[in-house]
This record gives C-alpha cells, sequence and structure tokens, in this order.
C-alpha cells in the first residue's frame, strides 16, 4: 500500500473494486452515484491558533500524504463526508454508549467487562443441569446478555457531548434548536454484524420510552426490546449484514434541584436519541470457537470464546460506533 | 461502514466515453534472435518443438520464469509451389501446412471451389505477385497488444554472406502504409506490403497489423547461394526450403535477422465520471476526528465557514455497493465558496 506521489499536479488514481470486477464479470456494472471520502484525514492537526494566520490554520492537513486506491469494498470510505448544506452548525452528534450503574440497575442496560472494554454474549449450549454459562458470570458480578433471548442490551446514546457545564447545556430547548431543527436526530440506527456468528439484532421498541425526574432523582424508563429490522444496506465489511433498530426521543435532559442528567446519560449536552444494541447469537457455533476464538477462564471455570465487533452507526447524522463483544460459552 | 451521503450521476451529462490508443516503441535487435544467450543456433532462448513447425524467441532464456515470448518463426509455401512435389523435399506437408494456415486464416477463400487465398506483394489480390515461398514472423500478443500501428514496421536483413550476413543489408518498411490509406483488408484485419526502402522500391513482403504477422518473400534473400551454411556446405534459401527442415530454415533466418522494429497499439475505451460536488454539500465530515467534543474543530462560531478535505471519491452502483475508488493526491479542500468537479476516468 503505497502513497501517491504529491509533488506535481493533484492526479486521481482510480481503481475497480472486487465488486466492481465482479460486476463486471456479470455484466451488471453500472456507476449512477459517488460519494466522497476523507479517511486519512487527521482533522485535529487544524491549527486555529497558527501564529502566521488563518491561511496557516490548515497547512498540515494539506500535506498529509495519501495512500494509494485499494481494491477491497471496505477500505475504500469508511466515515464519508455528509451532504447536509447547513453551514451554520458548530456541534454535530457524537454516540456513545452508557454504562451508568443508574441505568444498569434500573434498566435493561448492561456495562461492558472490567478493563477490557468488551460486553459479554452468554451462548447456553454447553450448559448442564448443575453449571451454566450465566450463572458462572453471575457468581463474579459479571454482567452479560443472554445470547440466545436477550433482555438485557447495550444502551447507546447521541447527542452534543460538550462536557458537563459547558455550553451548551443538555435542556429540551437546546435540543430542539441544535438537534432537531438541523436534522441531525437518528430515528434509525444501523447496525452492522458479523453474520458468522451473530443472527440478528434486538433493539429497542418503538414505543419505548426514557426521561429523568429530579425531584426523586428517578429515572422515567420503559425500555423493551424488539427485532430490528433488516435492510440491504451495504456495510463494505466482508461477512457483515446490517439491521436498523429504532432511536427512541432520549428526554434525559439538565434538571435542577438536583441536575440528575449526569446518573442517567453517558452524554453531556443536548441528547438525541436512545438505542439499544442486544446480538443474538446464532445457533450452534462450536468448531467457530477453535477457528475465530481461544480459551480463557472465568473465576475457576474454564470457557471459549469469540471476539466480534458491532459496528453502530446513526443514519442520518453518519456518527458512528464500534462495540466490542465477547461471545461466551462453558468448554 | 456503510455509507449514507451520496449524489447522484446524470448519465446524460456526467458521464462519457473515450477511445485513446496508445502506441509503444517496440525494437527487436538482432542479437536477441542470434547470439546474445548461447551459441547459435542452440540459443537458450530460442524454443523448438518435436513437431518442429515453427520455433519461439523469447527475450531471454525461455527455462526462465522471466522470460518473455517475443515471436515465432516458420516457413512455408503453396501447393502451387515449384518446390511443391520435389523428390527430396523434406517435411513438405508440414510446409504446406503451415502456408495454408496462415493464408485460410488471414486471406481467407475464393471461388467457387473454395481455393486458398495466397499471399501477394500488393493491396490488391488480384492473384497477381503472388508469394508462393514464404518465411513467416508471427509477434506474440505480448508486444503487439492490440495492433501494430500502420507505417511504423523496419525489418532489416543481412543480405551478405554466412559468415558476415550483415556487410550487406536490405531494409523493408511499410511507410507507404497509414491508418487512411496504403493498407488492404482481408479476413484477417488489414495489411501493408513492406518495400525496400534503399534499392528500386520493390515489394518483399506484408504485415497484418491486427493479426501481428510479417510474411515475407524468398525473394528478400535474393540470389544468395549460402543463405543456410554447414558443414555439409552451403544452400541458397529455396535449397533451403527444399532440403532443410522448417527448424533448421528458421535458424538460417534468425541468422539474418539484424532488427525489426514498429510500433504497437493498445486501445484503451475509458468511461469518464464527471463528479460534480455542489457548494452547499459536503462540507462536513463523519471522520471521528472532525468532533472535538461534539464541536466542530475547524470552526470557532456558528458563522465560521465549514470546511472538509476530500481524498476518495467512491463510485456505486445503485444498490450501494462500491464499484471503484479513485484517490486524489493531495487533500482537496471543501468548503462552500467552491464548487468542484472531479474527472474520475476508468480504463478498460
Amino acid at each position: 500500500m503505497g502513497f501517491l506521489d504529491n509533488s506535481g499536479d493533484i492526479i486521481l488514481d482510480a481503481v475497480l473494486t472486487e465488486a466492481g470486477r465482479r460486476r463486471m464479470a456479470q455484466g451488471s456494472f453500472r456507476i449512477v452515484k459517488f460519494a466522497l471520502g476523507d479517511d486519512e484525514i487527521d482533522y485535529s492537526l487544524y491549527n486555529k491558533n497558527h501564529p502566521s494566520g488563518s491561511a496557516y490554520y490548515d497547512l498540515e492537513i494539506l500535506q498529509t500524504p495519501i495512500f494509494e486506491a485499494f481494491t477491497q469494498v471496505n477500505a475504500g470510505i469508511n466515515y464519508g463526508l455528509l451532504s447536509t448544506t447547513a453551514t451554520d452548525l458548530l456541534y454535530l452528534p457524537s454516540i456513545k454508549t452508557n454504562e451508568k450503574s443508574q441505568m444498569a440497575s434500573k434498566t435493561l442496560a448492561i456495562r461492558s467487562s472490567g478493563s477490557s472494554g468488551l460486553f459479554l454474549l452468554t451462548d447456553s449450549s454447553n450448559d448442564t443441569s448443575t453449571t451454566s454459562i450465566s450463572s458462572v458470570l453471575d457468581a463474579d458480578s459479571i454482567e452479560s446478555i443472554d445470547g440466545f433471548a436477550p433482555q438485557t442490551a447495550v444502551l447507546v446514546e447521541t447527542g452534543l457531548d460538550t462536557g458537563v457545564g459547558q455550553i451548551p447545556a443538555g435542556s429540551d430547548s437546546n435540543r430542539q434548536s441544535l438537534l432537531v431543527s438541523n436534522g441531525l436526530i437518528d430515528n434509525k440506527l444501523i447496525i452492522s454484524y458479523d453474520s458468522r456468528f451473530i443472527s440478528g439484532i434486538k433493539g429497542l421498541d418503538s414505543q419505548s420510552s426514557v426521561a429523568n425526574n429530579a425531584t426523586s432523582n428517578q429515572i422515567n424508563a420503559s425500555l423493551s426490546l424488539t427485532d430490528g429490522t433488516r435492510t440491504n444496506i451495504n456495510s463494505g465489511l466482508e461477512n457483515y449484514n446490517t439491521i436498523n433498530v429504532v432511536g427512541i426521543k432520549n428526554s434525559i435532559a439538565q434538571t435542577t434541584s438536583p441536575n440528575t442528567e449526569a446518573d442517567f446519560s453517558s452524554i453531556s449536552g443536548p441528547r438525541g436519541v436512545m438505542a439499544a444494541v442486544a446480538p443474538v447469537i446464532k445457533q450452534g457455533l462450536d468448531a467457530e470457537y477453535s477457528l475465530y476464538g481461544g480459551t480463557s477462564t472465568v473465576g475457576a471455570t474454564a470457557v471459549k470464546f469469540i471476539d466480534t465487533t458491532i459496528y453502530v452507526q446513526g443514519s442520518t447524522s453518519n456518527t458512528q460506533l464500534q462495540i466490542p463483544f465477547r461471545i461466551l460459552k462453558l468448554s | 461502514m456503510a455509507i449514507t451521503s451520496y449524489e447522484r450521476l446524470d448519465t446524460t451529462n456526467d458521464i462519457t466515453t473515450t477511445r485513446t490508443l496508445l502506441h509503444e516503441s517496440i525494437p527487436l535487435t538482432g542479437t536477441i534472435v542470434s547470439g546474445t544467450y548461447g551459441t547459435f543456433p542452440d540459443d537458450n532462448n530460442i524454443k523448438n518443438y518435436t513437431h518442429e513447425q515453427f520455433q519461439s524467441v523469447y527475450d531471454y532464456p525461455f527455462l526462465s520464469s522471466s522470460a518473455n515470448h517475443i515471436y515465432d518463426l516458420s516457413i512455408g509455401f503453396d501447393e502451387a509451389s515449384p518446390m511443391s512435389g520435389s523428390v527430396s523435399i523434406v517435411q513438405e506437408s508440414k510446409k504446406i501446412n503451415m502456408y495454408n494456415q496462415m493464408s485460410q486464416v488471414l486471406l481467407g477463400y475464393t471461388g467457387s471451389a473454395n481455393d486458398v487465398r495466397k499471399f501477394e506483394i500488393d493491396t490488391t489480390l488480384d492473384g497477381s505477385g503472388i508469394m508462393r515461398e514464404s518465411l513467416f514472423i508471427n509477434f506474440a500478443r505480448l508486444i503487439t497488444k492490440d495492433q501494430i500501428k500502420k507505417g511504423t514496421v523496419t525489418v532489416t536483413l543481412g543480405t551478405g554472406s554466412w559468415a558476415t550476413p550483415f556487410a550487406l543489408t536490405r531494409t523493408l518498411t511499410d511507410a507507404s502504409a497509414s491508418a487512411t490509406e496504403g493498407t488492404a483488408n482481408t479476413l484477417g484485419g488489414d495489411y501493408g506490403v513492406l518495400y525496400d526502402s534503399d534499392s528500386d522500391n520493390l515489394a518483399y513482403g506484408v504485415v497484418f497489423y491486427q493479426a501481428g504477422l510479417i510474411a515475407l518473400s524468398t525473394a528478400s534473400f535474393g540470389t544468395i547461394t549460402d543463405f543456410f551454411s554447414n558443414s555439409a556446405g552451403t544452400k541458397s534459401v529455396l535449397n533451403t526450403f527444399v532440403s532443410c527442415s522448417i527448424t533448421a530454415s528458421t535458424d538460417a533466418f534468425r541468422h539474418r535477422v539484424q532488427n525489426i522494429s514498429f510500433n504497437n497499439t493498445t486501445e484503451i475505451n475509458s468511461s469518464i465520471y464527471f463528479c460534480r460536488v455542489p457548494h452547499n454539500k459536503y462540507n462536513h465530515s463523519a471522520n471521528p476526528t472532525y468532533l472535538s467534543s461534539s464541536t466542530i474543530r475547524v470552526k470557532s462560531v456558528n458563522s465560521d465557514q465549514p470546511i472538509s478535505y476530500i481524498t476518495t471519491i467512491g463510485l456505486y452502483s445503485s444498490d450501494n455497493e462500491l464499484l471503484a475508488v479513485a484517490k486524489l493526491s493531495e487533500p482537496l479542500r471543501k468548503d462552500p465558496t467552491n464548487e468542484l468537479t472531479l474527472r474520475v476516468r476508468l480504463d478498460y
């Protein structure tokens, strides 16, 4: 993977992807649209405080060397430029997992396991009458999702995560003016998952709701899971399928006396939507554990595991998050 | 990851096709065919076959995986040639078959009896100027590519003695041929005539441009008496055709090839996609580094212009499959004050 010669005129290096070559062989090669990418750019190099003035703000960015074109589909454009026409935006939504203890104790949310940051999925296919993978994890107070019949999930939130005490505050009026009015509410989230290990994704049903109550420092949440909607969106990742899950209005907001927003939300600012990701693992996973996974122990119990990543993407804002999962079963 | 922001291409105004002819100069020096690798006639880059119908010339010892096939050499004569039916002729049927194979593919058949046409050293195919005995040079597709460029062929042959073949030379060219005139069209494509550039402009062979084949008349070597030589004696070119195998005859021919050169042609068909980026779109990015605490890094206040930097253009099918990728050699700044047209060319 070389860099392109950038010593002279701007040139375009174009190649057919594997999919393009396959389509050409099939006689169905037809290009009808384009998208733009900037994967190589590190915008943190934009220096608004450059002593030589604004002409030098993007000096380092413009000197970024660009890779040659790849032929793999997934290495084409991973993020992309946005077609939003607004020019007065100062903020764009971020996406984060919600691992607040209050949410874990009072809703269906689970938290990641220890320092590894992995969310655990249990495969009960090797459970016995005396030992189950769930009980082994429970004994160590490790939270997990039942891989065959999820009742719990990883909660994700979108919003303007500007920081505690920073502007804009996480008020409902800011949600309306900065997110809703600018079309930055992700009513759906696109979930990409490895179909070799996972058969589907459950998300929140559209009747779910979530809000905080300042006076009693309580979360008013009614969250229930339902199957996500299959899509034909191409994730660009080999073996990955995509599903849409619903993003419900995140009504957790800044409150007074006391302000409870930080107890229930991982977004510090105006919040967009909340969604759940509860993977359903494939039945009959066995050889896959030795092919793609490994072995470990939980307490004194030997287990097998497969690690996989689930990608979550806002359908409107395009904000993205990778969630690492570990599928566990008794050895 | 899934891309959600696309710009549609107008199939009428944004997509066009072009055809470009690319030419390369191909000089094939005579030392390649005799003397560079090993000792003539057993050069390591010359491959002979047990069927003895032709021999192949490589640019390097052919047992090496680095070797490239350059051309094949063979000889043949027409059934109506005076030498046909000679009592002592060697490999008569093979030589006739080689001639017929070349002529039937390149010229086809004529008349109600479906007689195989004969090579002629003119562009009229009227039965005059027939080359009944021919030496063939079949170039590999690797070097001729789509076709030989008309008017660029030069063949220099040694017409001196066996010991010093290049003391006298004859240079044949197709200088009278061009893309618009000086060629004839046959089943095997266009062909032009190879004339002696030095003397009286006599024709000594033909070149088939698309097929990549040169057929030379035995008259190219005039009346030299030692076209072939070994310990048993010398032979004229016609006597060589009669009493030597095809392999031995092509060895003698190789001994007298001083230079061959031409320009090849590669036809490149291109689709050009004009990717028009409007001024008011694609000024923001989903790149994770674009935000710091959800704040756009390139702005300080709302009224600042949003800026993005384009490095990649993805071309997609209607079902969002990425079919082609184009990369810019340096980031291209995009903000609401500029509108870009990126011209992406795909060659086939």
